[in-house]
């Protein structure tokens, strides 16, 4: 499966595309892309830049462990869980970082 | 220190107001990401994994009072709390937004520091020895002429887009702490017959994924010729590095392929045309910059032995801390300090705003109001009286920098690693701070003495693993970082590249196999003052294979 990520334009901050359409800071709420919606997949990226909002959106692949959405990629799960070391909070979304397609 | 002219004042105002308008421009849309992203990139400012990174330059690693408090204000009021000392003497502060880095810059601004040419294809900020005008063994202060090149490579119009990167190091002094064999460009004092001082310039060394030692290119180039002769050379690297391929590009490449002697013919036919022109810098104007530069108001004292034996009885920390973080000064009774920003199982060149605070106050009470950053992520006070010491100790004791470990084994270089990086394959830190832990014994530091540890979380090689007498190379296979060892690399006048011991480790089984390294270390050295890299050259690589790896 696949998910939709790039950074908020404003704070930097790695977000994700949900199910409505809204970047959202949570990978446990992106949308997942199966392999045979690659159309409409493509169609969010197209959005998603038109917003000029959304930097360096790029397609991660994803697997559902536990009920979670699990990046295959380390560097993929570090961004979506922040530094491990030292340990830090993941960058917040303004008030005015909230960007949907 | 420098201090700006009106010139510098006014280039890095505008820079800063022309930033300033295209943050706003790309905030109202009318610039796109791909017309954004040149533009902040000269300015300093990169897309990390979490967030926006902002790169400051320290030029030749040199800094004020007021301007560690600046950065210490901007930490504390735009970031975390914390900045980043890199192996660059820069600083780099992970958290910044968008639309707070022009504020930044201006605040930078106002203490003459700024973030241009901190990124981008260009000549990037010259490094130099962190003891660089208080060492005893130096023949002449570089920085003069450290700020002579920043001058000139500042916005320079003909080097803004080279084919690749250009850094430039330089040392006055003949033990080489600023690894001027691993730069694009590499200058080292040197006397001629005649007992003048001019540079030996070696061209084309470099770490990433192709190390190489440089090479010297001019055994003696005069003073005032230096800019012609440096200005040749970036003149056949503009015009010959390679622009088809991005790992091809840098001057390491086109002097490796097309030989030392082709490209020394090409770099004298260009000299001989711009030797005597408009870049021969006049006397007056060595004068001038060299007066910023002027020694400090030394006192006339004796010399001051340290009795750092009865130091210890007394307080073992203390004693520590003098034994490895003292360095000996020119003047007799003074001392410059390293402070380590190396706390066990911290992560290597983070301070955060109320030390950065702390250490100014003990630069300008201390130390002629005088900072360095090393290349090696710590911080020093170049001019301490010996008499003072037990007062700065205390100081560092108060801001939880007082750790005694300056060039031993948990005194590590790591590069952000994926915890910050978007380049990286795996991360660094948590590698030194697991190192950091298992060797945290003060006693067992002391009985290992001088090891270098450096670790990189790409081929990038930002953490210099090829030249720790130990390097750490994180890699990913198959979803997992793994870890290369490499043994034998040095980054000084002995410089040489590290080989990799064999396939990595997971990293769990990294500090133990750092540990089976020091191990055959301690069993084969002839004595106890052989150090690591000595043995490592003496035996070769095949036991430290062997205790990693079994007999093959």
């Amino acid at each position: 499966m696949e998910i939709l990520t790039g950074n908020e334009l404003l704070s930097g901050a790695a977000v994700y595309l949900d199910a409505d359409g809204n970047w959202v800071a949570e990978i446990d709420r992106a949308r997942l892309f199966a392999k045979d919606e690659a159309e409409a997949r493509d169609a969010a990226i197209a959005a998603s830049k038109a917003t000029g909002r959304i930097v360096g959106v790029e397609i991660e692949t994803v697997k559902m462990v536990d009920g979670r959405v699990v990046a295959d990629r380390i560097r993929e799960r570090i961004r979506a869980e922040g530094p491990t070391a030292p340990a830090f909070p993941r960058q917040e979304l303004g008030e005015d970082g909230h960007v949907s397609i | 220190m420098y201090r700006y002219d009106e010139f510098d004042a006014a280039f890095v105002r505008e820079r800063t107001a022309q930033f300033s308008d295209q943050v706003n421009r790309r905030l109202t849309g009318e610039l796109n990401e791909d017309q954004f992203r040149p533009l902040r990139l000269m300015n300093g400012l990169y897309l990390q994994l979490h967030a926006y990174m902002l790169r400051v330059a320290v030029p030749y690693g040199t800094l004020s009072g007021r301007q560690m408090r600046k950065l210490a204000h901007i930490a504390r009021t735009y970031d975390r709390g914390y900045g980043h000392f890199t192996t660059r003497q820069n600083i780099q502060f992970n958290w910044p937004r968008l639309k707070d880095v022009p504020e930044i810059l201006a605040e930078l601004a106002s203490v003459e520091m700024h973030a241009i040419q901190t990124s981008g294809n260009c000549i990037r900020n010259v490094t130099t020895d962190q003891f660089a005008g208080a060492a005893a063994d130096e023949i002449i202060d570089p920085r003069p002429v450290a700020e002579i090149i920043r001058q000139w490579s500042s916005l320079h119009p003909e080097f803004s887009y080279l084919p690749r990167k250009f850094k430039i190091a330089i040392t006055g002094a003949p033990a080489d702490r600023a690894a001027i064999r691993f730069h694009d460009i590499g200058l080292q004092a040197a006397t001629n017959a005649a007992g003048d001082v001019g540079w030996e310039v070696w061209v084309g060394g470099g770490l990433g994924r192709t190390p190489m030692i440089g090479k010297m290119i001019n055994g003696f180039v005069p003073n005032e010729h230096l800019l012609a002769y440096l200005e040749s050379i970036l003149r056949v690297y503009n015009r010959y590095g390679r622009r088809d391929n991005k790992y091809k590009a840098r001057i390491k490449i086109l002097v490796h392929e097309e030989g030392l002697e082709t490209i020394k013919a090409q770099v004298e036919a260009e000299f001989s045309e711009v030797r005597g022109g408009v870049l021969t810098l006049p006397q007056e104007e060595l004068d001038r910059i060299g007066s910023y530069f002027a020694p400090p108001s030394f006192e006339d004292l004796p010399a001051t032995p340290i009795d750092i034996a009865r130091e210890t009885i007394l307080d073992p920390a203390y004693g520590r801390w003098l034994d490895n973080n003292i360095f000996s000064h020119y003047r007799p009774g003074y001392a410059s300090v390293t402070i380590s920003l190396k706390p066990i199982g911290g992560a290597p060149g983070d301070a955060t705003d109320a030390q950065m605070e702390a250490v100014a106050d003990l630069a300008e009470r201390y130390s002629f109001d005088e900072l360095r950053v090393s290349h090696e992520q710590n911080l020093v006070l170049p001019h301490v009286r010996v008499a003072d010491l037990r007062a700065v100790y205390d100081g560092l004791v108060e801001a939880g920098l007082a750790e005694g470990n300056a060039g031993l084994i948990t005194d590590m270089i790591a590069c952000p690693g994926l915890d910050f990086c978007a380049l990286a394959n795996a991360r660094s830190i948590p590698i030194a701070q697991a190192i950091s832990h298992k060797f945290a014994a003060p006693e067992r530091q002391a009985e290992i003495g001088d090891l270098k540890i450096k670790i990189s979380g790409c081929i990038n090689a930002c953490g210099h693993h090829h030249v720790g007498h130990i390097g750490i190379l994180g890699v990913e296979k198959k979803g997992t970082e793994l870890y290369q060892i490499t043994l034998g690399g040095d980054g000084t006048e002995h410089a040489s590249v590290g080989k990799i011991l064999g396939p990595g480790f997971v990293a769990d089984a990294v500090p133990d196999a750092i540990e089976r390294l020091v191990d055959v270390y301690l069993g084969r050295r002839e004595t106890p003052d052989e150090p690591f890299i000595a043995t490592v050259r003496r035996l070769g690589d095949a036991p430290f294979k062997e205790a990693l790896y079994g007999t093959t």
